[in-house]
C-alpha cells in the first residue's frame, strides 16, 4: 500500500534531506515551478478531493479558491501546527520524522496562491518538530527550493516559524491569526473570512500540517492517484490516525481513508489491551462524539463518520474500555475545554464551568434528575457561541447522553459512580 | 536586569518582525528563560523592547499557559491531565508526584527545585501518561520511572 | 435598502444596518450587553439572540452582528430565542454577586433590566462563585470586579476608542480580568467613560457613590461649560447637590462620551465658598438692597466721571442670553461694554468668527473623515480634549496627522493618536484642501495668522477661549463691543461692572469695581463694592455657541440654593438654641442661600433699577430664532442665522 506521508520515515530519527531528495522529494516542487502554472497546481488540488486534516474537513482546493486573485498587497499562508486537541499527536509524529513534505507542500501552496511569505505556527512542547523544520528550511534554501528565486525562476518564497506558548484556542484559525499578530488570541468575527481578510488584513489561507504535507504527492502523482488511495469510493487520500487509550499498541499510523474503525484498532494497534473490552471511542480528537461498539464497522472517512453521529475530526482516536466511567471521562474533557476557553463569549466562558460542575456532582453521587435537562440545554445552546470551541466541547457530552444515558442515570439513582470500586 | 547582549538580540528579533507585536511571545519566552519566570521587571523590559505598555504585555503574558507570571522552581513539571493521559491513570501519577515532592498542584518544593503544574494535552497521547520536566518531555510514566526522572533532572 | 420583517412589522433600513438596530428603529429593544453603538461589534455576550424564521439565513443568530438582508423574517419572541437569552442571563448570573442593595449601579444597571427581560429568575447552579481582587484605580473610579459580566465594553472603549494603554484585559477563560498592570490612577483623560459604558457596577463614580439612586436624581439636558467643544452632559442632582455628571449623546458634538474634566471637575458647583448671598461693602445683604446699592454706585460714578469712563464687562463664560442683555444694559447707561478683557484673545476670537462659515467650519464628522489633519500650536487635550477622539478615529482610518510647532508648555496628556511633527504648516501636504482639517486655538492668535491658516483650503477648527466665547465674539461684532485692555490702556476707563468676567491682575489693579455678579469668588469679587451671586449652568437655562458655531440650549437641573448636605444647622435648627436639634426642625418656605440668579436676570433687574425697560426675553432680533432650540436635539449651526458680514 502507498503511504505518501510516512514513506520516507526512518525508525527512530528524522529523515535526512539527502534521503528525502533521493526518494523523490522536491520533485513536485520542481515540476510545478518549471512546468505548471499556479492555477494548474490549484486545479490539481481541487481535483484531488483533498479535505482539510485539521478537524473541520473543508475541501482544501475550495478554500484556496476563496482567495481573491487580484487584491493588491501581501497575502499569506499559515500552517497550523497548534495541535492541542486532546488525543491528537499526528502532526508531531509527522514532523519529527519528516519536516520536508510540509516545507515542500507549503512552498507549493505559496506558489499556487501567489504568496511570498508563509508562517508555520507551532505549539509549545513541539520543540523537536520546530528544530526539524528550521533545519529543513535552511537546507531547502541552500538547495534553491526556498528563498529568493526558487530554482532560478522569478518566484521567491519564504517560510518562517512562529513558536507559541500554549493555548488550545490558538488552533482556531482566526485566533491563530490574532496570536501570530501578537494580539490576544480571541477568535475573530466571520465574515470576513481569513481568505479575504486575515493576517494583517491580507488574504490568508490557514491549513493543517497534514493537509499541506499531502500536496507534493498530489502534484507529482496526480489527483486520480490521490483519490485511489482511499478505501471509501467517495473519499480521497490516506489519513494519519493517532490512537490512544486502551489499545495494546498506541500508534500513529498512516492508513487509507475509509478504513473501518475496527481495522485500525485490531490492525496496527493490535486490538484491546490485555483483559479489556471495547466500550466506546472518541474517533477524531476530544471535540467529537463517542462512538460505540455498534459503530466499529464505520469507514473512517468524513461523511460516514458524520452519518454515525460523530466526526472524523483530526483522526485522534481515544479508546475506552469496560472499566472506564464515561461520566468521568466526559468530565475530564469538559474540564479541559473550560480551562482552554478563551473567555470571549458567555456560553463558553460560563456554560462550560456550569456543565463541569454538574458532571462533577453526578460523578460524586450528588446528581439530580433535573441535571440531565440542564446538560441537554447546554448541548443545544452552546452551539450559539462565538467560535467552534464550545460546540466542540459539547460533542462528547452529546455522545454521552445519546449512547450512555443509562450510565449517567445510574450515577444519579445509585448516588455514586457505579464503576468506582 | 538583562545583559546588553540579550537586549541586543531581542531588539534584533523585534526589528526583524513584520510588526513588533509579532515578536511578543518570543521576547517573553526569552526573558522567562533568563529570569526563570516572567517577573514584573521582565514585563517592563518586554514592553519597552516591543513599544507596548506593561499592561499590553500582561494581556498576552497572562493568556498563555507556558508563561509564568509567578515565581517557579528551577524546573517546572507539567503533568498532562487531559483525556488520553486520564485513560492511562494520570491521576495516579499526579498523586505520586504530589507525595514525592511534598507539594500540591501549583506548589514549589521546599528546596526550590520543582514546581508542579497540571497542563493541557501535550500531544504525546500515544506515550501517555506524559509529563515534561524543565521542557524535556517524558512518556509511559510509572511511579518508579517518575522517581528516576526526578532524580536525574535534579542532578542535571 | 434591505426590507425585512421583525415580529410581523415590516422594516426597511439602510444597507449595513444590523438586525438589532433595525429592530430598535421600530421600537423593539433586543436585550444586549456587548453591543454599543459607538464601539465595533464584539458579538461576545450572545444575549441578542433572535430566531430567523425565513429568508437568506435561518435559525438562532446574534442580531448585533447580523446585517439586515432582504427577505429576512425575524422573531425576537420565538421560544428558542427566549430560551437562549434566558440561558445567557443565567450564565452571567452564575458568578454575579447578589449585591444590588449596596451597588451604586442599582436602578441604572443593564444587568438588572435584562435579567428581568431575559426571564431568568430561579437559581439552578449550586457551585461556588468565583471572586476577584479589586484594584485601586485612583480617586475617581471604583473597581468591583466581581460584578463583571465580561462584555469587554470597557477595554474596547479604553484601548480601541480612546487610545489608552494602561488598562485592559488579562487572563483567559473564566479568569479574564479587566484592570491595570499595577494599582494606580487610570491615565486616560477619558477614563470616566468607563462608568457610563459598563453595563453593571464594575466601574462606578467614586466621587458620587452611595448618595442617591437613579430615580432620586434631578436631571436636565446640559452643555459642558469647561471648554468650547460644548459636549452634552446630564448632571445628576440630589437635594441641590450635584452628585455626578454623565455623558449625553449628541452625534454632532461628542458622540456618547465626555472627557474627565467635564465629568469630574464639579466641586465648584457645590462649593460652600460659592457666593450665595449678595454682599454690600463686604457684608451680606438682601438682593433688593444690593441691587439698589449697585445702581446707586453706577449712577453716582457716571455723574462724577461720565458714563464713558465705566465699562460693563462680560466674558466667554457668559451665556448668549447674558451677552445680549449686557449690551442692552450698557446702552441704558450709555457706557461701553466688553466681552474680552485682553486684546490678543479678543482679536483671535473675533477673527475666527469672521473667518468661519457654514462651508469651512469643520464638523466633528469632517474631522473623523479627514485624510489629513494639522494641529497648529495648541494644547489639544486642554483646549478641546474630545476632538482628539475624532482625530484618533480619522487616524485609525488612515489619515495623516501633523503637529505643527511642537508641544505646548505644560501639556499633561499625550495625544491618543499617531502624528508627525513638522515645523511649519506649509509642510503639511493638504491635497487641494479637500478632506483636510486644520485645528488651532483661536484665542491669542493674530488675525493674519488665522487667515493664513484658513487659506490652506482645509476645513477649520478654531477652538475658543471659553464655552461661549464664539457667541460672545458674535455679539461683540453685532453690538460693537470693545476690549477692556484697550479701553484701560487708553486711559478712558476708571471703573467696571463685571458679569462672570475674569480680569487679569494687571487690569484689576487699574480699575475700580463698582459691582460684580458671579458664581465664583476671585480677585474681582473681593474688590467689588457690591457682589451679586449668579447661578451656575446647573441652575440656569441658557444657550452657548461652541467652536464650530453650534448653538446649544441647556436647562436648569436644580433650583438655586445651598445643598442640603453640609447645610449649616442654623438653617434647620431653632435659632434660639445653641446646638442643632433633631427633631424638631424649623421649617422655612425659602431655600437657604437661594438668592443666586442667572446673570442675564441680574442685568435685567439692574437695568430696571437704572430706569431701563423690563427684559422678559433675552433672545431678540435675529437671535429670536434660537428661542425654540430643542435642548434634547443636536443644536443648530448659526451660520444661517447670522453671518459675520451682516454683523459688522
Ligand atoms: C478550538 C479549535 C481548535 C483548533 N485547533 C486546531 C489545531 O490545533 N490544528 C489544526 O490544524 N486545526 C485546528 N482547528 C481547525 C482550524 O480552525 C482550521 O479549520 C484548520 O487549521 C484548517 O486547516 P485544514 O483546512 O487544513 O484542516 C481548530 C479549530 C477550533 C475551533
Ligand atoms: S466559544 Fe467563545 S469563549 Fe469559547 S473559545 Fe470560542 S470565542 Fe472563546
Ligand atoms: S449584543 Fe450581540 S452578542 Fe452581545
Amino acid at each position: 500500500m502507498d503511504l505518501p506521508l510516512f514513506r520516507h520515515n526512518r525508525r527512530d530519527r528524522s529523515v535526512a534531506f539527502k534521503e528525502y531528495r533521493s526518494e523523490g522529494g522536491f520533485e513536485a516542487l520542481k515540476r510545478a515551478i518549471t512546468g505548471m502554472t499556479p492555477a494548474e497546481v490549484q486545479q490539481t488540488v481541487i481535483d484531488s478531493g483533498l479535505r482539510g486534516r485539521g478537524g473541520a474537513g473543508f475541501p482544501t482546493g475550495k478554500k484556496w479558491s476563496f482567495v481573491p486573485r487580484d487584491l493588491p498587497g501581501p497575502r499569506w499562508i499559515i500552517c497550523n501546527c497548534d495541535e492541542m486537541e486532546p488525543g491528537t499527536y499526528k502532526d508531531r509524529v509527522l514532523l519529527e520524522h519528516n519536516p520536508y513534505s510540509l516545507i515542500e507542500g507549503m512552498t507549493l501552496a505559496c506558489y499556487a496562491l501567489g504568496v511570498r511569505h508563509g508562517f508555520i505556527f507551532i505549539r509549545k512542547g513541539y520543540e523537536q518538530a520546530a528544530e526539524n523544520l528550521a533545519r529543513a528550511i535552511d537546507e531547502a534554501k541552500k538547495e534553491g527550493f526556498l528563498g529568493e528565486r526558487i530554482l532560478g525562476s522569478e518566484h521567491s518564497i519564504d517560510i518562517d516559524l512562529h513558536l507559541s506558548a500554549g493555548r488550545y484556542i490558538c488552533g482556531e484559525e482566526t485566533a491563530l491569526i490574532n496570536a501570530l499578530e501578537g494580539k490576544r488570541p480571541n477568535p475573530r468575527q466571520k465574515p470576513p473570512f481569513p481568505a479575504v481578510k486575515g493576517l494583517w488584513a491580507g488574504p490568508t489561507v490557514v491549513n493543517n500540517v497534514e493537509t499541506l504535507a499531502n500536496i507534493p504527492g498530489i502534484v507529482v502523482r496526480g489527483a486520480a492517484w490521490f483519490k485511489g488511495l482511499s478505501m471509501n469510493p467517495e473519499g480521497a487520500g490516506s489519513k494519519l490516525f493517532c490512537v490512544s487509550g486502551s489499545v495494546k499498541d498506541r500508534a500513529c499510523v498512516e492508513l487509507p481513508i475509509g478504513i473501518p474503525l475496527a481495522d485500525i484498532i485490531d490492525g496496527p494497534c493490535g486490538g484491546m489491551r490485555l483483559g479489556k473490552r471495547f466500550k466506546a471511542c472518541i474517533p477524531g480528537g476530544a471535540s467529537t462524539q463517542f462512538l460505540t461498539a455498534e459503530h466499529l464497522k464505520v469507514p473512517m472517512d468524513y461523511d460516514p463518520v458524520a452519518k454515525a453521529g460523530s466526526r472524523l475530526g483530526s483522526g485522534g482516536i481515544i479508546v475506552f474500555d469496560q472499566d472506564h466511567c464515561l461520566v468521568e471521562a466526559t468530565l475530564n474533557l469538559i474540564t479541559f475545554f473550560a480551562r482552554e476557553s478563551c473567555g470571549w463569549c458567555t456560553p463558553c466562558r460560563e456554560g462550560l464551568p456550569y456543565v463541569k460542575e454538574i458532571l462533577a456532582r453526578i460523578e460524586a453521587g450528588y446528581g439530580k434528575e433535573d441535571d440531565i435537562d440542564i446538560l441537554r440545554e447546554h448541548i443545544k445552546y452552546l452551539n450559539y457561541s462565538f467560535c467552534a470551541l464550545a460546540p466542540g466541547a459539547m460533542a462528547p457530552l452529546d455522545g454521552l447522553l445519546r449512547h450512555f444515558e443509562d450510565e449517567v442515570r445510574e450515577h444519579i439513582v445509585k448516588k455514586k459512580c457505579p464503576l468506582k470500586k | 536586569m538583562i545583559s546588553e547582549e540579550l537586549k541586543k538580540s531581542l531588539a534584533e528579533r523585534v526589528a526583524g518582525a513584520i510588526t513588533p507585536r509579532e515578536a511578543t511571545v518570543d521576547v517573553m519566552k526569552e526573558l522567562q528563560a533568563h529570569y526563570g519566570w516572567l517577573t514584573d521587571e521582565a514585563v517592563g523590559e518586554a514592553a519597552s523592547l516591543l513599544g507596548l505598555s506593561p499592561l499590553q504585555v500582561e494581556e498576552l503574558a497572562t493568556f498563555y499557559e507556558m508563561i509564568y507570571r509567578r515565581p517557579v522552581g528551577k524546573k517546572v513539571i507539567h503533568v498532562c491531565d487531559s483525556i488520553s493521559c486520564w485513560c492511562a491513570d494520570c491521576d495516579g501519577i499526579i498523586a505520586h508526584l504530589k507525595k514525592r515532592l511534598g507539594v500540591e498542584l501549583g506548589g514549589t518544593t521546599a528546596d526550590g527545585m520543582y514546581t508542579l503544574l497540571p497542563c493541557a494535552c501535550m500531544g504525546r497521547c500515544g506515550d501517555s501518561p506524559a509529563m515534561s520536566v524543565g521542557g524535556t518531555p517524558y512518556g509511559h510514566l510509572t511511579p518508579h520511572l517518575v522517581d528516576e526522572i526526578l532524580e536525574k533532572e535534579r542532578r542535571a | 435598502m434591505p426590507k425585512l420583517i421583525i415580529d410581523d412589522i415590516p422594516v426597511e433600513v439602510p444597507p449595513g444596518t444590523s438586525v438589532l438596530e433595525a429592530a430598535r428603529s421600530v421600537g423593539i429593544t433586543i436585550p444586549h450587553f456587548c453591543y454599543h453603538p459607538a464601539l465595533a461589534i464584539a458579538a461576545a455576550c450572545r444575549l441578542c439572540a433572535v430566531k430567523l424564521l425565513d429568508g437568506p439565513v435561518k435559525g438562532i443568530q446574534m442580531s448585533c452582528s447580523l446585517p439586515a438582508q432582504d427577505g429576512m423574517v425575524v422573531s425576537t419572541t420565538d421560544p428558542d430565542a427566549l430560551k437562549m437569552r434566558s440561558l445567557v442571563i443565567e450564565w452571567l448570573m452564575l458568578n454575579h454577586p447578589h449585591d444590588c442593595p449596596v451597588c451604586d449601579e442599582g436602578g441604572e444597571c443593564l444587568l438588572q433590566d435584562f435579567t428581568i427581560a431575559g426571564g431568568h429568575s430561579r437559581r439552578r447552579y449550586v457551585g461556588k462563585k468565583r471572586t476577584f481582587q479589586n484594584q485601586y484605580l485612583g480617586e475617581r473610579i471604583h473597581h468591583e470586579m466581581n460584578r463583571c459580566i465580561e462584555c469587554y465594553r470597557c477595554v474596547r472603549f479604553y484601548q480601541e476608542y480612546a487610545g489608552g494603554t494602561d488598562f485592559g484585559v488579562t487572563g483567559s477563560a473564566g479568569r479574564v480580568y479587566f484592570g491595570r498592570f499595577a494599582e494606580g490612577a487610570l491615565e486616560s483623560p477619558f477614563s470616566g467613560n468607563l462608568v457610563d459604558i459598563c453595563p453593571t457596577g464594575v466601574f462606578t463614580d467614586k466621587t458620587g457613590r452611595f448618595r442617591a439612586r437613579y430615580w432620586d436624581y434631578e436631571f436636565a439636558p446640559a452643555v459642558c461649560q469647561h471648554c468650547s467643544v460644548g459636549c452634552n452632559t446630564s448632571p445628576q442632582n440630589f437635594q441641590r447637590e450635584l452628585i455626578k455628571i454623565v455623558a449625553r449623546r449628541n452625534d454632532q458634538v461628542n458622540g456618547w462620551f465626555i472627557c474627565d474634566r467635564g465629568r469630574f471637575d464639579k466641586e465648584y458647583l457645590n462649593s460652600p465658598q460659592r457666593p450665595r448671598d449678595p454682599e454690600i461693602g463686604g457684608a451680606p445683604g438682601e438682593y433688593r438692597l444690593a441691587l439698589e446699592a449697585a445702581a446707586n454706585r453706577i449712577s453716582e460714578f457716571c455723574l462724577q466721571n461720565g458714563a464713558a469712563s465705566l465699562a460693563f464687562v462680560g466674558s466667554g463664560r457668559l451665556s448668549l442670553e447674558g451677552c445680549l442683555v449686557l449690551a442692552e444694559l450698557a446702552r441704558v447707561v450709555g457706557a461701553p461694554f466688553c466681552y474680552f478683557t485682553e486684546s490678543a484673545a479678543a482679536q483671535g476670537s473675533l477673527a475666527a468668527v469672521r473667518l468661519l462659515n457654514e462651508q469651512n467650519a469643520a464638523r466633528v464628522r469632517d474631522i473623523e473623515k479627514a485624510e489629513c489633519i494639522a494641529l497648529f500650536e495648541l494644547d489639544l487635550m486642554e483646549e478641546g480634549a474630545m476632538l482628539s477622539l475624532a482625530i484618533r478615529k480619522a487616524s485609525l482610518a488612515g489619515a495623516q496627522v501633523f503637529r505643527v510647532g511642537g508641544a505646548r508648555e505644560g501639556e499633561k496628556h499625550p495625544l491618543p493618536f499617531r502624528y508627525q511633527e513638522v515645523a511649519t504648516v506649509d509642510e503639511v501636504p493638504f491635497e487641494g484642501g479637500s478632506k483636510g482639517v486644520v485645528i488651532c486655538g483661536a484665542g491669542g492668535k493674530s488675525p493674519e495668522l488665522l487667515s493664513y491658516l484658513a487659506s490652506s483650503g482645509a476645513k477649520l477648527v478654531m477652538l475658543q477661549p471659553g464655552p461661549n466665547a464664539f457667541g460672545a465674539a458674535l455679539v461683540s461684532l453685532e453690538r460693537k463691543g470693545a476690549t477692556l485692555s484697550d479701553l484701560v490702556e487708553s486711559g478712558q476707563i476708571k471703573a467696571v461692572v463685571c458679569f462672570e468676567a475674569d480680569l487679569p491682575p494687571w487690569l484689576l489693579e487699574r480699575v475700580e469695581v463698582l459691582a460684580c455678579a458671579d458664581w465664583k469668588r476671585g480677585g474681582l469679587t473681593e474688590k467689588a463694592s457690591v457682589l451679586l451671586p449668579t447661578t451656575t449652568w446647573v441652575e440656569s437655562n441658557g444657550t452657548s455657541i461652541n467652536y464650530e458655531g453650534r448653538a446649544q440650549r441647556f436647562l436648569r437641573s436644580r433650583p438655586a440654593g445651598l445643598p442640603l448636605k453640609g447645610l449649616d444647622p442654623k438653617y434647620y435648627s431653632s435659632e434660639t438654641e445653641a446646638v442643632a436639634l433633631h427633631p424638631p426642625r424649623v421649617h422655612r418656605n425659602y431655600i437657604p442661600g437661594g438668592a443666586e440668579r442667572e446673570a442675564w436676570r441680574v442685568m435685567a433687574d439692574l437695568m430696571l433699577e437704572l430706569g431701563g425697560e423690563p427684559v422678559n426675553e433675552p433672545l431678540t432680533g435675529r437671535w429670536g430664532k434660537l428661542r425654540d432650540l430643542d435642548p434634547e436635539g443636536e443644536g443648530v449651526r448659526i451660520y444661517d442665522l447670522v453671518s459675520a458680514q451682516d454683523l459688522s
